[in-house]
């Protein structure tokens, strides 16, 4: 075990090196650069832009060296811990991004909440009432979920908290309280905000955890092991709970993987238009201005927490259940 | 002597408010810093004011006056839009007036001009940043000696609009409330550049940024302040705290009649009154009659619903006439009304062949002004009017607007009215008379006529448009294609000379006078899509681009360097009728329509917000000249009729 820790871990260097070099490649892939998206932007507002001065600003933030000077420069700092310096707020990447995770994570757990409380019975029912009228009806509504485009749903729920609730239209919370310190009010305010972002993002999330653990545990219920179970007189729900369910568990914990970088990135688009204060918005925007540090900050940070999430959801299955445990050792 | 109106209106003025001070003892304190007065951390409002304050005149649109307080809400699409509260708070050295567009003393307490060559500024005795420390003729020596000329700071040298043809000015301080600019020639660009939405800064703070300055910092302070700013050098120091017009930096004291409170980044700005504001209204109230302004940062899909929600009090920026049906439809339930005030755009979209493409057979024929006559005929403006815009907008060419006084009939019609015959005739006598099977004409060289229009691809209004304009095209043989880029690469396509045809709005200021640099109507700006290249190859003084090389460009050009050396205002008009006059007759830019109303949402309790207006970033700097320090909030309006709402839209110009 220990082993193969170690071995985990050494992989994840070269993977996460590669990782930052493509990475940075694809950011500056667009033609242009951070300042031509200034210019346009600032031209666009009927300013008059001096030639002159946009080659010093260039210079100023070395944007004219070769492009591997320019990566070996913000590596170099990743290293130290230094994530870069933002030209669109002239702020260090830490800082820009500071306050966003918390809201972020919230949201993410709320959504995470969500997909599990909806999804588990559901699954648990579909399974064992394969092919009944309730079967069919959460299927219907489960892909309906997955169906619809989150962007959709999430402006006609807008629409409706406003009109029927007087919810304040997008953000996680009433305008008034952004930026003011923690009071009960404002925790009410982003829970009164919050429900809707949670139901657009977990509604798809839900259908695929439906469907997949409906799979799982069809497949353990007709195993042998649950027929002698019933034989021998076990209770129905003991002899649902007890084994099948435990084995059909296993994408709930292998998703943990795939959730921490979803955490982060914010379900980006969803974000977008509900305009919330997470961090999918922010990474979108940097992508759009070119602003490469921050981009390439946020980019890596996701790829870290891709590669550490897989890392925890193997340790985790491994220690979970036995047969991918001993599988490894065993010679079949 | 020039400008003899301005000069006198200006001297008018200087001896207006020296009359004031009679009354000065009965200047009000606004309610909402009596506290701090109280307390002894402001002075009392005589000590806070100049000692002859601007009084705002309310007559000439009616205002009333107004009560204190209040917080004004607004929504931007940006943590970038701060700078917005600079436009809108729009305290100039000089500024437009609403309704004139003449230009009046501000921040100066006079402006003395002679010849358009001499300018001598005269400030207010007594005038404050809003930190309290004193607005002298010391901020502007800063500027010019210590900022626009120092190396590190300024590595090209003072801003562009100061150099007259590559001409510093002569800058003397004569006391310390007045500073005096000269040239050699006339420089008449100099006070519009210094009402501009993004103005001209003659001054900085001087007492704020000489703490990170070289030259008079303590160096092993300012070594720590660079290091623990992420800074690279002093300058960039000096650099990032330095932006009035950005305005992102609460610590920067300012004269505008917010003050920024709100560090960025963040998702909501507030703006609090500025104690030492110099303007204060006829009864002798200081300005503005509103605490506190907020921006509230969204995206800027969503600002329409949330305006439609009644989130803002006053709200124009990211609106467009797209909503207006669903803003008229949510009035009431969320208490405001919506205004429409029109656009100063020359043209709201235009199209630019590009007279620096690549392709050497399609240069030729966007050179040829036959070509472009017909393209311009073959367009049915009247049916993009109707179908896009629900016939509300004005049609014609990219130029100016009739409310401009240089508009001449004849102008905005010429070579603009749908006439495929002439253009078939037209396009048949520069040769391109063989067709292919599907109707389409052939270049000489065989290639069928088959014009690719790019646009920015941000709104699909464009590709509206050109979908109604392909329709007439192919009736007299020219294929269009639309292809949707991304600005970037859309720009930068037009420039190289890749694109054969862009899409974009057209000409800024559609009210120009006189007075009014011709400089968009020149081949001065590689942002003009007809003639990048040319606009490039002055813009840096030949280094780069292609000289102009069509005989009515090159005069363009001239009469544009003849506008700035003119000495009367007579010789501006003219030269300014001469161009327009080639403007039309070549059909440089191919306008489609123009005058497309802006909607504004203005709540209820929210007062003195003109109904009708001009919603333009130059002149006007949107709300700026309509001042909204003056604005207040008091008990709800009646509704405004119908017929005066819709005014705009029935006279359609």
């Amino acid at each position: 075990m220990f082993d193969y820790l170690v071995r985990r871990l050494l992989v994840m260097v070269p993977t996460l090196v590669a990782i930052s070099i493509i990475t940075f490649i694809i950011i500056q892939l667009p033609p242009g650069d951070y300042l031509s998206t200034l210019i346009a932007e600032m031209e666009s507002q009927g300013e008059n832009v001096d030639l002159a001065k946009i080659a010093a600003l260039r210079a100023q933030y070395g944007l004219d060296l070769p492009m591997w000077q320019q990566y070996a420069v913000w590596a170099g700092g990743l290293l130290r811990g230094d994530f870069g310096y933002s030209f669109e707020y002239q702020l260090p990447v830490s800082d820009v991004v500071g306050d966003r995770v918390l809201l972020t994570v919230v949201l993410n757990f709320g959504t995470i909440l969500f997909i599990y409380l909806v999804s588990f019975p559901i699954g648990i029912y579909s399974a064992t009432h394969q092919y009944s009228v309730g079967d069919y009806g959460l299927t219907l509504v489960g892909f309906i979920g997955l169906a619809t485009p989150n962007f959709l749903l999430a402006l006609v729920l807008l629409y409706f908290a406003n009109v029927w609730f007087g919810t304040s239209i997008g953000g996680l919370m009433d305008p008034s309280y952004i930026d003011q310190p923690w009071t009960w009010g404002k925790i009410l305010s982003v829970l009164e905000h919050l429900w809707v972002p949670v139901v657009v993002i977990g509604t798809s999330g839900t259908a695929a955890m439906i469907r997949r653990l409906r799979a799982n545990l069809l497949d353990e219920l007709q195993k042998q092991y649950v027929v002698t179970a019933r034989a021998k007189g076990l209770p129905p729900l003991r002899a649902l709970l007890k084994y099948p369910l435990r084995m059909a568990l296993n994408p709930f914990i292998a998703d943990i993987g795939n959730m921490l970088p979803q955490v982060v990135s914010g379900s980006a688009v969803v974000a977008m238009v509900l305009s919330l204060p997470t961090t999918g918005p922010m990474l979108i925007g940097a992508l759009q201005s070119q602003d490469m540090y921050l981009a390439g900050s946020f980019l890596m940070f996701l790829a870290v927490l891709t590669v550490v999430g897989m890392l925890l959801s193997d340790l985790a299955l491994a220690w979970l259940d036995p047969r991918i445990r001993l599988g490894g050792g065993t010679a079949r | 002597m020039t400008r003899a109106p301005l000069v006198a209106l200006f001297t008018a003025l200087l001896w207006l408010s020296a009359a004031v001070p009679a009354a000065a003892a009965g200047y009000v304190e606004p309610p909402a810093l009596a506290g701090e007065v109280a307390a002894g951390k402001l002075p009392p409002i005589a000590g806070r004011l100049p000692q002859r304050p601007a009084v705002a005149d309310f007559s000439p649109d009616g205002r009333e006056p107004g009560q204190y307080g209040g917080t004004l809400s607004m929504i931007m699409g940006r943590d970038k839009d701060t700078r917005q509260m600079v436009v809108y708070g729009y305290a100039r050295l000089v500024g437009y007036e609403p309704n004139t567009f003449e230009l009046k003393p501000d921040l100066a307490e006079a402006v003395e001009v002679e010849d358009d060559r001499v300018f001598t500024f005269t400030l207010r005795e007594g005038h404050r940043w809003s930190d309290g420390a004193p607005f002298t003729t010391e901020d502007f020596r800063y500027f010019w000696e210590d900022v626009a000329n120092n190396p590190e700071l300024s590595p090209t040298g003072p801003p562009s609009e100061l150099m007259l043809d590559g001409e510093a000015p002569k800058v003397e301080i004569l006391s310390p409330t007045r500073v005096r600019y000269s040239w050699s020639r006339p420089n008449p660009e100099f006070l519009p550049a210094l009402a501009g939405a993004r103005p001209l800064y003659l001054y900085r703070p001087s007492h704020y940024l000489k703490q990170v300055h070289d030259k008079y910092a303590d160096h092993a302070e300012l070594e720590k302040r660079v290091k623990f700013g992420h800074q690279r050098n002093w300058a960039a120091l000096h650099n990032k705290l330095d932006n009035m017009y950005k305005f992102d930096n609460p610590a920067l004291p300012t004269l505008q009649p917010w003050m920024a409170v709100t560090e960025p980044p963040a998702d909501r700005f507030v703006y609090r009154r500025n104690p030492y504001y110099h303007r204060v209204d006829p009864e002798g109230r200081q300005l503005p009659y509103i605490d506190e302004v907020v921006f509230q940062v969204a995206a800027p899909g969503l600002i329409p619903a949330k305006t439609g929600a009644g989130e803002s009090a006053l709200q124009a920026r990211y609106l467009s006439f797209d909503d207006y049906t669903f803003l008229r439809q949510s009035e009431t339930r969320s208490g405001y009304e919506t205004y429409l005030w029109r656009t100063a755009y020359g043209s709201h979209l235009a199209l630019y062949p590009n007279m620096n493409a690549e392709d050497p057979a399609w240069r030729g024929l966007m050179r040829d002004v036959r070509f472009r006559h017909a393209l311009s005929l073959a367009i049915n403006r009247h049916e993009i009017n109707e179908v896009i815009y629900y016939g509300l907008a004005l049609d014609g060419n990219d130029t100016v607007l009739p409310r401009s006084p240089l508009y001449r009939d004849g102008l905005r019609d010429r070579w603009a009215a749908y006439d495929p015959a002439a253009a078939n005739a037209l396009l048949d006598e520069i040769g391109l008379t063989a067709r292919d099977d599907r109707g389409v004409r052939l270049l000489p060289d065989g290639r069928p006529a088959e014009i690719v229009v790019e646009t920015a691809g941000e709104s699909t209004e464009h590709t509206d448009v050109l979908e109604l304009i392909h329709d007439g095209w192919m009736a007299v043989g020219i294929k269009l294609y639309t292809r949707p880029t991304q600005r970037t690469v859309f720009r930068n396509r037009v420039f190289a000379g890749k694109t054969l045809m862009s899409i974009w709005s057209g000409i800024e200021n559609g009210l120009a006078t006189a007075d009014t640099s011709p400089q968009a109507f020149a081949p001065t700006d590689q942002n003009q899509y007809m003639w990048p290249k040319w606009g490039q190859h002055y813009q840096t003084g030949g280094k780069a681009g292609e000289a102009p090389d069509l005989p009515a460009a090159r005069e363009l050009m001239a009469l544009y360097r003849g506008w700035r050396v003119a000495d009367s205002r007579a010789e501006r008009t003219r030269i300014w009728q001469e161009m327009l006059t080639i403007w039309a007759e070549q059909t440089y830019t191919i306008g489609l329509i123009a005058g497309v109303l802006q909607p504004v949402v203005v709540d209820l309790e929210l007062h003195n917000v003109p109904v009708q207006g001009i919603y333009a970033w130059e002149p006007g700097a949107h709300f700026g000249i309509y001042r909204p320090d003056t604005f207040f909030f008091g008990p709800a309006r009646p509704r405004t009729p119908e017929s005066v709402l819709t005014a705009a839209v029935r006279s359609r110009r």
